[in-house]
């Protein structure tokens, strides 16, 4: 399995994760070597049958993965001035920080 | 001497030890406010509790209200949590002093505390060599005689691999057993606070005040604390498995050797030794390796720059914002784990990886069901493959350095308790046995560590 530079950009981007544009090779290189040793598990003869194991009390079960409204009376857009893209738009951080004394 | 200040002297002198062994590394609070918070402790401490005065130091990813939670990492980096772990106010509760933060591997990602941001702890025997990790503070500090015991935390081995390179005591508890409130979560299916004690008692002693139901943690046990085993006469009676999978062909002769001489001693105290097999052993570190990253992926994410430590800022947008702080906060194995989570959790990828290392930690914790639904009470093994490795050696290859906790990962996998526990020496660098117990069982595993340790010539060469 080899990951290549822009499949490295595009999972730092899903992780919110600068990268610096020297360090890319190296971290390709490692990622690759990493996935290519776990990918031994593909051998492994396991499948639904194999119960997967959830540590922790037994009453303690996981919810189903679904995306779900929060159930508010109103929209979220609706409790702020400004909304757009799913963000609050609020005044730029640092505004209200004091200035570094010269 | 009065009891106070019989507590006051316990707490200056934890600190005089504590700054004495400044040169490891193994302490990240600064030596002024360890010593201050100590004698003030001391002052506060209940003098009816069962660990009056005992100065117990805490793994830097265990928040406390006296210090800051660094991680060992730069992101959070002067963080002062407005809470403090079940675990520590537990052991207040029971008058132990909380001796201050010890260094780690960033958010406990790393085997040798070379991945934390404050520097890597020195080896008590050979500055040269690695004290392991992650919480390789921890075990240096109790090994150096500083404390006689310290909490660390386990994901894939984080406390019995240094407990073991160090010479020390290590305890990871059965997943439940201990409340993770307040540990700062790496791999939360994985994630248990452990001990590490110059002696099997330090140690249990240590983990029956912080065991038991906590309502703050979903996952922890509704179970009343660890009561302590007395010290057995004789192994009588229990029987004992010994896995061929941890014991390969190309295992270190000295490691073999003590395991091999820990196994006779076994015998000798009357245990049954029985050869067991756990077939998907070799896939553990695998497993562990996606599972692991995988969590991490989804826990990290709440490190933006916006709600805790520092900000590194002069971006143009929050967007932006988060990628800067959140690049320039972690450091390498945290950023490339981060990336391995979040490659194998992305779509087209989940089913392949994640899905299938989910199953096969089901076969792994099923071989251990397995082997103990056969009349095994416990397992033997080695604690790792070989002793503490030189600084460096393994930084440059990720998988290398992962393989260091091949005998470790499976207990986390399946949720057991474990424990590791002095066997020899090879030249002068100490080894550890390790024992894997059923769930719930820890006093099971205890009683049979208690009574190897009285037998077993740990300071000697092998």
């Amino acid at each position: 399995m080899s990951v290549t530079r822009e499949q490295v950009l595009k999972i730092a981007q899903l992780a919110e994760l600068e990268v610096d544009e020297e360090a890319l090779p190296a971290l390709a290189e490692q990622m690759s070597r990493i996935l290519d040793y776990v990918a031994q598990l593909a051998g492994v003869v396991a499948n639904d049958s194999a119960r997967p194991f959830i540590p922790g009390p037994d009453a303690l079960r996981f919810r189903p993965d679904e995306v779900k409204p929060i159930p508010l009376a109103l929209e979220v857009s609706a409790l702020a001035p400004a909304f757009k893209e799913g963000f609050f738009l609020v005044p730029r951080l640092g505004q209200f920080e004091e200035e570094p004394e010269a | 001497m009065s009891e106070a200040s019989e507590a006051l002297t316990s707490g200056r002198a934890a600190a005089d030890r504590i700054v004495k062994v400044k040169r490891l590394n193994a302490c990240l609070t600064p030596p002024k406010e360890l010593r201050s918070s100590l004698i003030r402790q001391a002052q506060a401490a209940h003098p009816s509790g069962v660990l009056y005065g005992m100065p117990v130091a805490v793994k830097d990813n265990i928040c406390t209200l006296e210090f800051t939670t660094s991680c060992g990492s730069k992101i959070l980096e002067g963080y002062r949590s407005p809470y403090e772990a079940t675990a520590v106010t537990k052991l207040k509760a029971a008058g132990a002093l909380i001796a201050g933060k010890t260094n780690c591997d960033e958010f406990g990602m790393g085997s040798s505390t070379e991945h934390s941001a404050y520097g890597r702890t020195l080896h008590p025997g050979d500055k040269n060599r690695v004290a392991g990790g992650s919480s390789g503070g921890s075990a240096a500090l109790v090994a150096a005689g500083a404390a006689p015991a310290a909490l660390g935390s386990e994901t894939g081995g984080s406390v019995r691999q240094p407990a073991s390179f160090c010479g020390v005591v290590g305890i990871k508890p059965t997943y439940g057993r201990v409340s993770r409130w307040g540990l700062v979560a790496f791999g939360s299916s994985l994630d248990q606070i452990g001990v590490v004690g110059r002696s099997v008692h330090d140690a249990a002693r240590v983990l029956s005040v912080i065991s038991g139901r906590d309502p703050k943690d979903s996952t922890c046990e509704d179970r009343d604390p660890l009561r302590l085993p007395t010290v057995p006469e004789s192994l009588q009676g229990f029987v004992i498995g010994i896995p061929k999978e941890y014991f390969p062909p190309d295992l270190d002769p000295g490691v073999r050797r003590a395991c091999d001489r820990a196994i006779r001693l076994l015998k000798e105290l009357g245990a049954a030794v029985r050869d067991v097999s756990l077939p998907h052993t070799s896939y553990a570190v695998p497993t562990y390796y996606i599972v692991a990253p995988a969590e991490a992926s989804s826990n990290l994410a709440r490190y933006d720059g916006a709600r805790y430590g520092p900000r590194f800022d002069g971006s143009a947008d929050v967007r932006s914002l988060y990628r800067h702080t959140r690049g320039e906060g972690f450091g390498p194995e945290v950023r490339r784990r981060i990336l391995i989570g979040t490659y194998v959790l992305s779509s087209g990828y989940y089913d392949a990886y994640y899905r299938k290392a989910q199953q096969v930690r089901g076969l792994i914790a099923q071989d251990f069901r397995h082997v103990f639904d056969r009349g095994v009470d416990l397992l033997f093994t080695p604690t790792t493959p070989t002793p503490a490795f030189k600084a460096g050696e393994k930084t440059a290859d990720p998988v290398s350095m992962y393989l260091s906790d091949i005998f470790t990962v499976t207990a986390n996998l399946a949720g057991l308790p474990a424990l590791s526990l002095p066997l020899g020496r090879i030249k002068g660098l100490p080894i550890g046995g390790q024992f894997i117990g059923q769930a719930f069982l820890e006093d099971e595993m205890l009683e049979a560590a208690y009574a190897l340790e009285r037998v077993v010539p740990a300071g000697e060469e092998v």
